[in-house]
Protein backbone atom coordinates (compact mmCIF):
# COMPACT_ATOMS: atom_id res chain seq x y z
CA UNK A 1 0.00 0.00 0.00
CA UNK A 2 1.22 3.31 -1.17
CA UNK A 3 0.88 6.45 -2.71
CA UNK A 4 1.34 4.89 -5.55
CA UNK A 5 -1.20 2.10 -5.18
CA UNK A 6 -3.58 4.44 -3.89
CA UNK A 7 -3.22 7.47 -6.72
CA UNK A 8 -3.59 4.26 -9.32
CA UNK A 9 -7.10 3.57 -7.61
CA UNK A 10 -8.35 7.35 -7.87
CA UNK A 11 -6.98 7.21 -11.68
CA UNK A 12 -8.89 3.61 -12.01
CA UNK A 13 -11.87 5.62 -10.79
CA UNK A 14 -12.29 8.46 -12.83
CA UNK A 15 -11.42 6.17 -15.85
CA UNK A 16 -14.25 3.96 -14.25
CA UNK A 17 -16.30 7.10 -13.92
CA UNK A 18 -17.07 7.53 -17.52
CA UNK A 19 -17.75 3.76 -17.62
CA UNK A 20 -20.59 4.66 -14.77
CA UNK A 21 -21.87 7.93 -16.76
CA UNK A 22 -22.27 5.09 -19.56
CA UNK A 23 -24.30 3.13 -16.80
CA UNK A 24 -26.26 5.83 -15.67
CA UNK A 25 -28.07 6.65 -18.70
CA UNK A 26 -29.26 3.27 -19.22
CA UNK A 27 -30.32 1.74 -15.74
CA UNK A 28 -30.81 5.45 -14.14
CA UNK A 29 -32.35 7.70 -17.13
CA UNK A 30 -33.77 4.49 -19.35
CA UNK A 31 -34.26 2.13 -16.64
CA UNK A 32 -32.73 0.14 -18.62
CA UNK A 33 -30.87 -3.28 -16.98
CA UNK A 34 -27.85 -3.56 -19.95
CA UNK A 35 -25.56 -5.71 -20.15
CA UNK A 36 -24.26 -5.15 -23.36
CA UNK A 37 -21.64 -2.72 -21.30
CA UNK A 38 -19.57 -6.48 -20.29
CA UNK A 39 -18.86 -6.58 -24.27
CA UNK A 40 -18.73 -3.19 -25.12
CA UNK A 41 -15.56 -2.24 -22.60
CA UNK A 42 -13.44 -4.80 -23.99
CA UNK A 43 -14.74 -4.24 -27.20
CA UNK A 44 -13.40 -0.29 -27.01
CA UNK A 45 -10.07 -1.62 -25.61
CA UNK A 46 -9.71 -4.06 -28.85
CA UNK A 47 -10.60 -1.73 -31.24
CA UNK A 48 -8.33 1.05 -29.76
CA UNK A 49 -5.28 -1.17 -28.87
CA UNK A 50 -5.85 -3.38 -32.90
CA UNK A 51 -5.71 0.13 -34.34
CA UNK A 52 -2.79 1.23 -32.28
CA UNK A 53 -0.51 -1.60 -32.94
CA UNK A 54 -1.84 -0.95 -37.08
CA UNK A 55 -0.59 2.64 -36.50
CA UNK A 56 -3.46 4.62 -36.27
CA UNK A 57 -3.08 7.57 -33.75
CA UNK A 58 -4.50 6.74 -30.52
CA UNK A 59 -7.09 9.80 -30.67
CA UNK A 60 -8.51 8.30 -34.06
CA UNK A 61 -8.36 4.89 -31.82
CA UNK A 62 -10.58 6.35 -29.27
CA UNK A 63 -12.69 7.61 -31.48
CA UNK A 64 -13.09 4.79 -33.42
CA UNK A 65 -13.89 2.97 -30.08
CA UNK A 66 -16.74 5.01 -29.34
CA UNK A 67 -18.34 4.72 -32.28
CA UNK A 68 -17.67 0.80 -32.04
CA UNK A 69 -19.40 0.98 -28.69
CA UNK A 70 -22.22 3.34 -30.55
CA UNK A 71 -22.84 0.69 -32.83
CA UNK A 72 -22.94 -2.28 -30.58
CA UNK A 73 -26.01 -0.29 -28.31
CA UNK A 74 -27.76 0.25 -31.05
CA UNK A 75 -27.82 -3.28 -31.95
CA UNK A 76 -28.87 -4.02 -28.30
CA UNK A 77 -31.65 -1.44 -29.00
CA UNK A 78 -32.59 -2.61 -32.43
CA UNK A 79 -33.35 -6.17 -30.85
CA UNK A 80 -34.83 -4.85 -28.48
CA UNK A 81 -37.79 -2.30 -30.26
CA UNK A 82 -37.67 -3.77 -33.21
CA UNK A 83 -37.67 -7.55 -32.42
CA UNK A 84 -39.49 -7.11 -28.96
CA UNK A 85 -36.82 -8.84 -27.26
CA UNK A 86 -36.40 -8.88 -23.29
CA UNK A 87 -34.11 -5.59 -22.85
CA UNK A 88 -31.89 -7.65 -20.39
CA UNK A 89 -32.29 -10.73 -22.54
CA UNK A 90 -30.68 -8.36 -26.30
CA UNK A 91 -28.61 -7.32 -23.79
CA UNK A 92 -26.89 -10.56 -23.12
CA UNK A 93 -26.95 -11.67 -26.42
CA UNK A 94 -25.40 -8.47 -27.99
CA UNK A 95 -22.45 -8.99 -25.28
CA UNK A 96 -22.28 -13.16 -25.95
CA UNK A 97 -21.78 -11.91 -29.30
CA UNK A 98 -19.14 -9.58 -28.90
CA UNK A 99 -17.10 -11.72 -27.10
CA UNK A 100 -16.22 -13.53 -30.56
CA UNK A 101 -15.86 -10.06 -32.40
CA UNK A 102 -13.49 -8.83 -29.56
CA UNK A 103 -11.37 -12.00 -30.31
CA UNK A 104 -11.74 -11.54 -33.99
CA UNK A 105 -10.58 -7.45 -33.90
CA UNK A 106 -7.74 -8.56 -31.84
CA UNK A 107 -6.91 -11.97 -33.63
CA UNK A 108 -5.95 -13.44 -30.04
CA UNK A 109 -7.03 -12.92 -26.25
CA UNK A 110 -4.60 -10.17 -25.77
CA UNK A 111 -2.97 -7.05 -27.31
CA UNK A 112 -0.07 -4.85 -25.54
CA UNK A 113 0.60 -2.22 -25.75
CA UNK A 114 3.91 -2.21 -25.00
CA UNK A 115 6.70 0.70 -26.85
CA UNK A 116 3.30 1.33 -28.86
CA UNK A 117 2.49 5.35 -28.74
CA UNK A 118 -0.66 6.27 -26.70
CA UNK A 119 -2.58 9.44 -25.80
CA UNK A 120 -0.40 8.64 -22.32
CA UNK A 121 3.08 8.91 -24.67
CA UNK A 122 2.06 11.94 -26.52
CA UNK A 123 1.18 13.80 -23.95
CA UNK A 124 4.76 12.35 -22.50
CA UNK A 125 6.41 14.11 -25.69
CA UNK A 126 4.41 17.06 -25.79
CA UNK A 127 6.03 17.96 -22.49
CA UNK A 128 2.83 17.44 -20.08
CA UNK A 129 5.32 14.34 -17.99
CA UNK A 130 4.19 13.85 -14.85
CA UNK A 131 3.18 11.68 -11.96
CA UNK A 132 0.08 13.22 -12.03
CA UNK A 133 -0.77 12.95 -15.17
CA UNK A 134 -3.00 9.95 -15.64
CA UNK A 135 -5.11 11.71 -12.49
CA UNK A 136 -5.22 14.85 -14.98
CA UNK A 137 -6.43 13.02 -17.79
CA UNK A 138 -8.85 10.81 -16.25
CA UNK A 139 -10.00 13.45 -14.32
CA UNK A 140 -10.56 15.95 -17.51
CA UNK A 141 -12.41 13.63 -19.09
CA UNK A 142 -14.54 12.16 -16.17
CA UNK A 143 -15.79 15.95 -15.72
CA UNK A 144 -15.67 16.73 -19.73
CA UNK A 145 -17.98 14.11 -20.13
CA UNK A 146 -20.26 14.57 -16.79
CA UNK A 147 -20.74 18.23 -18.10
CA UNK A 148 -21.64 16.41 -21.68
CA UNK A 149 -24.53 14.37 -20.53
CA UNK A 150 -25.99 17.22 -18.45
CA UNK A 151 -26.36 19.11 -21.29
CA UNK A 152 -27.29 16.35 -23.20
CA UNK A 153 -29.81 15.89 -20.95
CA UNK A 154 -31.22 19.22 -20.94
CA UNK A 155 -31.96 19.77 -24.61
CA UNK A 156 -34.86 19.06 -26.29
CA UNK A 157 -33.87 15.63 -27.60
CA UNK A 158 -32.30 15.11 -24.07
CA UNK A 159 -35.38 15.69 -22.38
CA UNK A 160 -37.53 12.93 -24.52
CA UNK A 161 -35.04 10.40 -23.57
CA UNK A 162 -35.24 10.94 -19.91
CA UNK A 163 -39.36 10.94 -20.47
CA UNK A 164 -39.19 7.86 -22.67
CA UNK A 165 -37.49 5.82 -19.36
CA UNK A 166 -39.78 7.64 -17.02
CA UNK A 167 -44.02 7.76 -18.68
CA UNK A 168 -42.89 5.92 -22.57
CA UNK A 169 -46.54 6.43 -22.75
CA UNK A 170 -46.78 10.00 -22.08
CA UNK A 171 -43.81 10.96 -24.46
CA UNK A 172 -45.53 8.98 -27.17
CA UNK A 173 -48.85 11.29 -26.95
CA UNK A 174 -46.27 14.41 -27.50
CA UNK A 175 -45.68 13.08 -30.86
CA UNK A 176 -41.98 11.25 -29.75
CA UNK A 177 -40.80 7.80 -31.35
CA UNK A 178 -39.57 5.85 -28.19
CA UNK A 179 -38.25 3.07 -29.86
CA UNK A 180 -35.58 5.76 -31.25
CA UNK A 181 -35.13 7.46 -27.72
CA UNK A 182 -34.36 4.07 -26.77
CA UNK A 183 -31.89 2.95 -29.52
CA UNK A 184 -30.02 6.52 -28.99
CA UNK A 185 -29.81 5.93 -25.54
CA UNK A 186 -27.97 3.01 -25.66
CA UNK A 187 -26.10 3.77 -28.37
CA UNK A 188 -24.31 6.92 -26.40
CA UNK A 189 -23.98 4.73 -23.37
CA UNK A 190 -22.27 2.39 -24.79
CA UNK A 191 -20.16 4.50 -26.65
CA UNK A 192 -19.08 5.98 -23.28
CA UNK A 193 -18.47 2.35 -22.14
CA UNK A 194 -16.22 1.93 -25.25
CA UNK A 195 -14.13 5.06 -24.80
CA UNK A 196 -13.94 4.33 -20.90
CA UNK A 197 -12.47 0.61 -22.61
CA UNK A 198 -10.36 2.47 -25.08
CA UNK A 199 -8.63 4.46 -21.97
CA UNK A 200 -8.08 1.86 -19.85
CA UNK A 201 -6.15 -0.05 -22.35
CA UNK A 202 -4.35 2.51 -23.13
CA UNK A 203 -3.74 3.43 -19.47
CA UNK A 204 -2.89 -0.41 -18.34
CA UNK A 205 -0.87 -0.87 -21.45
CA UNK A 206 -2.78 -4.01 -23.11
CA UNK A 207 -6.39 -5.15 -23.90
CA UNK A 208 -7.40 -8.19 -23.23
CA UNK A 209 -10.61 -10.10 -24.04
CA UNK A 210 -11.42 -11.21 -20.62
CA UNK A 211 -11.35 -7.02 -19.45
CA UNK A 212 -15.10 -6.57 -19.30
CA UNK A 213 -16.51 -9.22 -17.04
CA UNK A 214 -18.38 -8.02 -14.20
CA UNK A 215 -18.11 -4.29 -16.10
CA UNK A 216 -21.96 -4.01 -15.78
CA UNK A 217 -21.63 -4.65 -11.36
CA UNK A 218 -18.68 -1.96 -11.95
CA UNK A 219 -20.94 0.54 -13.02
CA UNK A 220 -24.27 -0.31 -11.07
CA UNK A 221 -21.93 -0.42 -8.02
CA UNK A 222 -20.75 3.23 -8.94
CA UNK A 223 -23.98 4.55 -9.75
CA UNK A 224 -25.84 3.13 -7.05
CA UNK A 225 -23.05 4.04 -4.47
CA UNK A 226 -22.49 7.71 -5.95
CA UNK A 227 -26.98 8.16 -5.28
CA UNK A 228 -26.50 6.71 -1.70
CA UNK A 229 -24.15 9.69 -0.87
CA UNK A 230 -25.49 12.71 -3.31
CA UNK A 231 -29.25 12.66 -3.47
CA UNK A 232 -29.75 12.49 -7.12
CA UNK A 233 -32.67 15.04 -7.20
CA UNK A 234 -31.46 16.43 -10.29
CA UNK A 235 -29.19 15.42 -13.54
CA UNK A 236 -26.11 17.40 -12.64
CA UNK A 237 -26.28 15.78 -8.89
CA UNK A 238 -26.62 12.24 -10.54
CA UNK A 239 -23.72 12.42 -12.50
CA UNK A 240 -21.70 13.66 -9.94
CA UNK A 241 -23.09 10.30 -7.99
CA UNK A 242 -21.73 8.41 -10.26
CA UNK A 243 -18.17 9.90 -11.11
CA UNK A 244 -17.87 10.18 -7.23
CA UNK A 245 -19.21 6.51 -6.81
CA UNK A 246 -17.00 5.26 -9.24
CA UNK A 247 -13.83 6.97 -7.17
CA UNK A 248 -15.20 5.57 -3.49
CA UNK A 249 -15.66 2.03 -5.70
CA UNK A 250 -12.16 1.64 -6.56
CA UNK A 251 -11.08 3.31 -3.00
CA UNK A 252 -12.96 0.08 -1.40
CA UNK A 253 -11.53 -2.08 -3.42
CA UNK A 254 -7.90 -0.69 -2.59
CA UNK A 255 -9.00 -0.74 1.26
CA UNK A 256 -10.21 -4.13 0.50
CA UNK A 257 -7.42 -5.27 -0.59
CA UNK A 258 -4.99 -3.48 1.71
CA UNK A 259 -7.35 -5.60 4.44
CA UNK A 260 -5.85 -9.01 3.10
CA UNK A 261 -8.28 -9.96 0.97
CA UNK A 262 -6.94 -11.70 -2.66
CA UNK A 263 -7.49 -9.78 -6.23
CA UNK A 264 -9.48 -13.32 -6.44
CA UNK A 265 -12.02 -12.48 -3.77
CA UNK A 266 -13.21 -8.95 -5.36
CA UNK A 267 -15.57 -10.30 -6.97
CA UNK A 268 -17.06 -10.88 -3.59
CA UNK A 269 -16.66 -7.73 -2.33
CA UNK A 270 -17.93 -5.84 -5.13
CA UNK A 271 -21.29 -7.85 -4.94
CA UNK A 272 -21.53 -7.37 -1.41
CA UNK A 273 -21.02 -3.50 -1.82
CA UNK A 274 -23.49 -3.57 -4.34
CA UNK A 275 -25.79 -5.70 -2.27
CA UNK A 276 -25.77 -3.55 0.69
CA UNK A 277 -26.23 -0.43 -1.15
CA UNK A 278 -29.34 -2.12 -3.15
CA UNK A 279 -30.63 -3.35 0.42
CA UNK A 280 -29.88 0.43 2.43
CA UNK A 281 -33.34 1.57 2.17
CA UNK A 282 -34.92 -1.69 2.97
CA UNK A 283 -32.93 -2.06 6.16
CA UNK A 284 -33.02 1.05 6.67
CA UNK A 285 -36.62 0.61 7.48
CA UNK A 286 -36.34 -2.85 9.22
CA UNK A 287 -34.40 -1.01 11.99
CA UNK A 288 -35.20 2.44 11.78
CA UNK A 289 -38.93 1.43 12.90
CA UNK A 290 -40.80 4.76 12.16
CA UNK A 291 -42.34 5.88 15.71
CA UNK A 292 -46.46 6.40 15.56
CA UNK A 293 -47.61 9.93 15.28
CA UNK A 294 -48.40 11.65 18.83
CA UNK A 295 -52.41 13.40 18.78
CA UNK A 296 -50.52 16.86 17.76
CA UNK A 297 -49.34 15.44 14.99
CA UNK A 298 -52.43 14.36 14.05
CA UNK A 299 -53.69 17.50 14.92
CA UNK A 300 -51.69 20.02 12.69
CA UNK A 301 -52.07 17.72 10.00
CA UNK A 302 -55.89 17.55 10.00
CA UNK A 303 -55.69 21.62 10.48
CA UNK A 304 -53.87 21.53 7.23
CA UNK A 305 -55.65 19.34 5.45
CA UNK A 306 -58.55 21.49 6.43
CA UNK A 307 -56.60 25.30 5.40
CA UNK A 308 -56.00 23.49 2.10
CA UNK A 309 -59.60 22.79 1.90
CA UNK A 310 -59.60 20.50 -1.54
CA UNK A 311 -59.54 17.54 0.77
CA UNK A 312 -56.82 16.08 -0.45
CA UNK A 313 -53.98 14.81 1.96
CA UNK A 314 -51.10 17.11 2.35
CA UNK A 315 -47.83 16.68 2.82
CA UNK A 316 -45.71 17.07 5.75
CA UNK A 317 -41.98 17.81 5.76
CA UNK A 318 -40.42 15.51 2.94
CA UNK A 319 -43.26 13.73 0.71
CA UNK A 320 -45.54 13.18 -1.37
CA UNK A 321 -48.39 15.46 -1.86
CA UNK A 322 -51.98 14.31 -2.19
CA UNK A 323 -52.30 11.09 -4.37
CA UNK B 1 -62.82 16.64 -38.58
CA UNK B 2 -62.39 13.22 -38.30
CA UNK B 3 -63.77 10.77 -40.24
CA UNK B 4 -63.84 7.00 -39.11
CA UNK B 5 -65.07 4.86 -42.39
CA UNK B 6 -66.45 1.32 -41.56
CA UNK B 7 -63.52 1.36 -39.05
CA UNK B 8 -63.28 -2.42 -37.07
CA UNK B 9 -61.35 -4.08 -34.62
CA UNK B 10 -61.04 -7.92 -33.24
CA UNK B 11 -59.02 -9.63 -30.83
CA UNK B 12 -58.20 -13.61 -30.21
CA UNK B 13 -59.83 -14.42 -27.39
CA UNK B 14 -58.66 -17.86 -27.85
CA UNK B 15 -60.51 -21.10 -29.51
CA UNK B 16 -59.85 -19.56 -32.92
CA UNK B 17 -62.45 -17.22 -31.97
CA UNK B 18 -62.92 -13.40 -32.21
CA UNK B 19 -64.13 -11.03 -30.00
CA UNK B 20 -65.57 -7.79 -31.82
CA UNK B 21 -63.97 -4.75 -30.11
CA UNK B 22 -65.36 -2.04 -32.75
CA UNK B 23 -67.47 -2.93 -35.35
CA UNK B 24 -67.82 -0.88 -38.75
CA UNK B 25 -67.82 2.06 -36.70
CA UNK B 26 -68.68 5.15 -39.25
CA UNK B 27 -68.17 8.49 -37.42
CA UNK B 28 -67.78 11.87 -38.65
CA UNK B 29 -67.03 14.65 -36.43
CA UNK B 30 -66.93 18.50 -37.80
CA UNK B 31 -64.37 20.60 -36.90
CA UNK B 32 -64.66 22.31 -33.60
CA UNK B 33 -67.31 19.58 -32.30
CA UNK B 34 -66.90 18.77 -28.82
CA UNK B 35 -68.19 15.10 -28.82
CA UNK B 36 -69.02 12.88 -25.59
CA UNK B 37 -68.71 8.70 -25.84
CA UNK B 38 -70.75 6.95 -23.30
CA UNK B 39 -71.32 3.08 -23.48
CA UNK B 40 -70.75 0.17 -20.59
CA UNK B 41 -67.51 -1.88 -19.96
CA UNK B 42 -66.54 -3.60 -23.06
CA UNK B 43 -68.49 -1.58 -25.61
CA UNK B 44 -65.40 -0.59 -27.23
CA UNK B 45 -64.80 3.24 -26.09
CA UNK B 46 -61.79 2.49 -25.35
CA UNK B 47 -60.61 0.53 -28.27
CA UNK B 48 -62.15 3.08 -30.71
CA UNK B 49 -60.02 5.82 -28.32
CA UNK B 50 -56.88 3.45 -29.21
CA UNK B 51 -57.54 3.00 -32.80
CA UNK B 52 -57.52 6.70 -33.55
CA UNK B 53 -54.63 7.56 -31.36
CA UNK B 54 -53.05 4.64 -33.35
CA UNK B 55 -52.38 2.99 -30.05
CA UNK B 56 -53.92 -0.08 -32.69
CA UNK B 57 -54.18 -0.56 -35.68
CA UNK B 58 -57.48 -1.25 -37.23
CA UNK B 59 -58.39 -5.02 -38.57
CA UNK B 60 -60.70 -2.74 -41.60
CA UNK B 61 -61.78 0.80 -42.48
CA UNK B 62 -59.90 3.99 -42.50
CA UNK B 63 -59.74 6.91 -40.27
CA UNK B 64 -58.64 10.31 -41.51
CA UNK B 65 -57.96 13.88 -39.93
CA UNK B 66 -58.22 17.36 -41.26
CA UNK B 67 -58.58 14.97 -44.91
CA UNK B 68 -55.47 13.41 -44.77
CA UNK B 69 -55.93 9.41 -44.15
CA UNK B 70 -53.55 8.37 -41.21
CA UNK B 71 -54.96 4.87 -40.84
CA UNK B 72 -51.64 3.34 -40.75
CA UNK B 73 -49.63 6.32 -39.15
CA UNK B 74 -47.67 5.35 -36.07
CA UNK B 75 -48.68 6.20 -33.01
CA UNK B 76 -45.79 8.63 -32.55
CA UNK B 77 -46.47 10.57 -35.63
CA UNK B 78 -50.40 11.13 -35.15
CA UNK B 79 -49.53 12.39 -31.55
CA UNK B 80 -48.08 15.07 -33.72
CA UNK B 81 -51.64 16.33 -34.17
CA UNK B 82 -54.02 14.65 -31.58
CA UNK B 83 -53.56 15.58 -28.47
CA UNK B 84 -54.57 13.08 -25.28
CA UNK B 85 -55.35 12.71 -21.59
CA UNK B 86 -55.32 9.47 -19.60
CA UNK B 87 -57.24 8.13 -17.03
CA UNK B 88 -54.51 7.44 -14.94
CA UNK B 89 -52.93 11.22 -13.81
CA UNK B 90 -49.60 9.46 -13.77
CA UNK B 91 -49.23 8.01 -17.40
CA UNK B 92 -49.79 11.85 -18.76
CA UNK B 93 -47.17 13.78 -16.58
CA UNK B 94 -43.35 12.27 -16.47
CA UNK B 95 -43.15 12.06 -12.67
CA UNK B 96 -39.35 12.62 -12.35
CA UNK B 97 -38.99 15.48 -14.19
CA UNK B 98 -40.27 19.17 -13.73
CA UNK B 99 -43.17 21.23 -14.32
CA UNK B 100 -41.25 22.84 -17.18
CA UNK B 101 -39.90 20.31 -18.57
CA UNK B 102 -42.96 18.51 -18.69
CA UNK B 103 -44.27 21.69 -20.33
CA UNK B 104 -41.59 22.38 -22.88
CA UNK B 105 -41.53 18.64 -24.22
CA UNK B 106 -45.27 18.92 -24.79
CA UNK B 107 -44.75 22.45 -26.68
CA UNK B 108 -42.24 20.68 -29.22
CA UNK B 109 -45.55 17.96 -30.51
CA UNK B 110 -45.66 18.60 -34.01
CA UNK B 111 -42.05 20.10 -33.93
CA UNK B 112 -38.64 17.95 -34.68
CA UNK B 113 -36.59 18.25 -31.48
CA UNK B 114 -33.19 19.59 -31.70
CA UNK B 115 -30.05 19.66 -29.13
CA UNK B 116 -31.03 23.36 -28.37
CA UNK B 117 -32.14 23.97 -24.73
CA UNK B 118 -34.83 22.41 -23.56
CA UNK B 119 -36.35 24.98 -21.26
CA UNK B 120 -35.72 28.69 -22.26
CA UNK B 121 -36.23 31.62 -20.63
CA UNK B 122 -39.06 32.74 -22.61
CA UNK B 123 -40.79 29.09 -22.71
CA UNK B 124 -40.71 30.03 -19.13
CA UNK B 125 -42.41 33.38 -19.71
CA UNK B 126 -45.30 31.38 -21.95
CA UNK B 127 -45.46 28.72 -19.28
CA UNK B 128 -46.32 30.77 -16.26
CA UNK B 129 -48.79 32.53 -18.27
CA UNK B 130 -50.31 29.34 -19.71
CA UNK B 131 -50.44 28.29 -15.81
CA UNK B 132 -51.62 30.86 -14.01
CA UNK B 133 -55.24 31.17 -15.01
CA UNK B 134 -55.66 27.41 -13.63
CA UNK B 135 -55.79 28.69 -9.65
CA UNK B 136 -53.33 25.83 -8.87
CA UNK B 137 -50.24 27.95 -8.00
CA UNK B 138 -48.00 26.20 -10.62
CA UNK B 139 -46.58 29.10 -12.41
CA UNK B 140 -44.86 29.73 -8.92
CA UNK B 141 -43.46 26.13 -9.35
CA UNK B 142 -42.09 25.60 -12.91
CA UNK B 143 -39.15 24.12 -11.02
CA UNK B 144 -40.76 21.67 -9.09
CA UNK B 145 -40.94 17.58 -9.74
CA UNK B 146 -44.03 16.84 -10.96
CA UNK B 147 -44.25 14.01 -8.93
CA UNK B 148 -45.06 15.87 -6.15
CA UNK B 149 -47.99 17.31 -7.55
CA UNK B 150 -51.21 15.92 -6.68
CA UNK B 151 -53.60 13.88 -8.97
CA UNK B 152 -56.05 16.58 -9.69
CA UNK B 153 -52.70 19.23 -10.08
CA UNK B 154 -51.39 16.26 -12.31
CA UNK B 155 -54.52 15.97 -14.63
CA UNK B 156 -54.63 19.80 -15.18
CA UNK B 157 -51.41 20.01 -16.44
CA UNK B 158 -51.79 17.26 -18.24
CA UNK B 159 -55.00 18.69 -20.24
CA UNK B 160 -52.51 21.86 -20.27
CA UNK B 161 -49.86 19.86 -22.66
CA UNK B 162 -52.26 17.75 -24.47
CA UNK B 163 -53.92 21.59 -25.36
CA UNK B 164 -51.12 23.96 -25.47
CA UNK B 165 -50.49 23.22 -29.42
CA UNK B 166 -53.81 23.73 -30.40
CA UNK B 167 -54.01 19.56 -31.70
CA UNK B 168 -56.43 18.85 -34.44
CA UNK B 169 -58.10 16.43 -32.42
CA UNK B 170 -58.37 16.12 -28.33
CA UNK B 171 -58.50 13.11 -27.25
CA UNK B 172 -60.16 12.56 -23.33
CA UNK B 173 -60.15 8.79 -22.22
CA UNK B 174 -62.19 9.06 -18.55
CA UNK B 175 -59.85 11.66 -18.21
CA UNK B 176 -61.60 12.82 -14.49
CA UNK B 177 -62.27 8.93 -13.29
CA UNK B 178 -59.54 8.56 -11.16
CA UNK B 179 -60.08 11.73 -9.31
CA UNK B 180 -62.24 12.69 -5.93
CA UNK B 181 -65.58 14.00 -7.40
CA UNK B 182 -64.40 17.44 -6.42
CA UNK B 183 -60.99 17.34 -8.29
CA UNK B 184 -62.91 15.92 -10.89
CA UNK B 185 -65.49 18.98 -11.69
CA UNK B 186 -62.49 21.24 -11.11
CA UNK B 187 -60.77 18.91 -14.35
CA UNK B 188 -64.07 19.00 -16.32
CA UNK B 189 -64.51 22.67 -16.04
CA UNK B 190 -60.89 23.38 -17.19
CA UNK B 191 -61.13 20.98 -20.17
CA UNK B 192 -64.89 22.85 -21.02
CA UNK B 193 -62.92 26.15 -20.96
CA UNK B 194 -59.84 25.14 -22.89
CA UNK B 195 -61.41 23.09 -25.41
CA UNK B 196 -63.87 26.22 -25.63
CA UNK B 197 -60.78 29.09 -26.17
CA UNK B 198 -59.09 27.04 -28.39
CA UNK B 199 -62.56 25.79 -30.27
CA UNK B 200 -60.50 22.12 -30.15
CA UNK B 201 -62.12 18.86 -32.23
CA UNK B 202 -62.64 16.68 -29.14
CA UNK B 203 -63.76 13.26 -28.33
CA UNK B 204 -64.36 12.64 -24.17
CA UNK B 205 -65.28 9.24 -23.56
CA UNK B 206 -67.10 9.54 -19.65
CA UNK B 207 -69.08 6.78 -17.62
CA UNK B 208 -70.81 9.58 -15.91
CA UNK B 209 -74.16 9.81 -17.94
CA UNK B 210 -74.90 13.76 -16.29
CA UNK B 211 -71.55 14.78 -17.87
CA UNK B 212 -72.07 13.44 -21.40
CA UNK B 213 -75.45 15.22 -22.12
CA UNK B 214 -74.22 18.60 -20.12
CA UNK B 215 -70.62 19.28 -21.75
CA UNK B 216 -69.83 19.44 -25.38
CA UNK B 217 -72.73 19.50 -28.30
CA UNK B 218 -73.02 15.79 -29.25
CA UNK B 219 -73.37 12.49 -27.52
CA UNK B 220 -73.12 8.92 -29.50
CA UNK B 221 -73.52 5.43 -26.89
CA UNK B 222 -71.75 2.42 -28.15
CA UNK B 223 -72.83 -0.88 -27.28
CA UNK B 224 -70.62 -4.07 -28.45
CA UNK B 225 -68.45 -2.34 -30.89
CA UNK B 226 -71.05 -0.33 -32.62
CA UNK B 227 -72.33 3.49 -32.10
CA UNK B 228 -76.41 2.41 -31.44
CA UNK B 229 -77.17 6.48 -30.26
CA UNK B 230 -75.82 9.81 -31.76
CA UNK B 231 -78.05 12.74 -30.33
CA UNK B 232 -77.01 16.12 -30.98
CA UNK B 233 -79.06 19.48 -31.28
CA UNK B 234 -82.63 19.85 -29.56
CA UNK B 235 -83.38 16.25 -29.57
CA UNK B 236 -80.05 15.97 -27.20
CA UNK B 237 -80.88 18.94 -25.31
CA UNK B 238 -84.28 17.48 -24.25
CA UNK B 239 -82.50 14.45 -23.18
CA UNK B 240 -82.42 13.53 -19.03
CA UNK B 241 -80.21 10.86 -17.65
CA UNK B 242 -83.51 8.95 -17.19
CA UNK B 243 -83.78 8.70 -20.80
CA UNK B 244 -80.32 8.19 -21.40
CA UNK B 245 -80.53 4.70 -18.60
CA UNK B 246 -83.78 3.95 -20.77
CA UNK B 247 -81.68 3.99 -24.06
CA UNK B 248 -78.95 2.07 -22.13
CA UNK B 249 -81.85 -0.83 -21.47
CA UNK B 250 -83.15 -0.66 -24.81
CA UNK B 251 -79.65 -1.73 -26.09
CA UNK B 252 -79.10 -3.70 -24.07
CA UNK B 253 -82.23 -6.07 -24.57
CA UNK B 254 -82.45 -6.46 -21.36
CA UNK B 255 -83.37 -4.18 -18.30
CA UNK B 256 -80.17 -5.21 -16.14
CA UNK B 257 -77.80 -2.17 -16.56
CA UNK B 258 -74.62 -1.69 -15.38
CA UNK B 259 -73.51 -0.86 -11.99
CA UNK B 260 -71.58 1.83 -12.97
CA UNK B 261 -73.78 3.35 -14.74
CA UNK B 262 -76.17 3.58 -12.53
CA UNK B 263 -73.88 4.80 -9.79
CA UNK B 264 -73.09 7.85 -12.42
Amino acid sequence: MSWYALSGSIEQGLAYGVLALGVYITFRVLHFADLTVDGTFPLGAAVAATLIVAGASPIVAVVVAFLAGMAAGALTGFMHTKMRIAGLLASILTMTALYSVNLRIMGRPNVPLLRQPTLFTHLSEWGFDHPLQALVVFGLLAVAVKLGIDWFLSTEIGLAVRATGDTPAMIRSLGVDTDAMIVLGLAFSNGLVALAGAMMAQYQGYADVGMGLGTIITGLASVILGQALIRPSTVFRATLGAVVGAVLYRLAIYFALGAGFAPTDLRIVTAVIVVLALAGPAIKERFAARKPPTDAELDALAQASRATGDGQPVAVQAGKEGM
Amino acid sequence: MLVLEKLTKTFPVGGGTLKVAVNRVDLRIEKGQFVTVIGSNGAGKSTLLNLIAGRLLPDRGRISLDGVDITRWSEHRRAQHIGRVFQDPLQGTAASMTIEENLSMAELRGRRRTLARGVTRGGRDRYRELLAPLGLGLETRLQSEVGLLSGGQRQSLSLVMATMTHPALLLLDEHTAALDPKTAKQVLDLTTRIVGEYGLTTLMVTHNLEHALRIGDRTIMMHEGSIVLDLSGPERARMTVQDLLAEFTRARGTDLVDDRLLLA
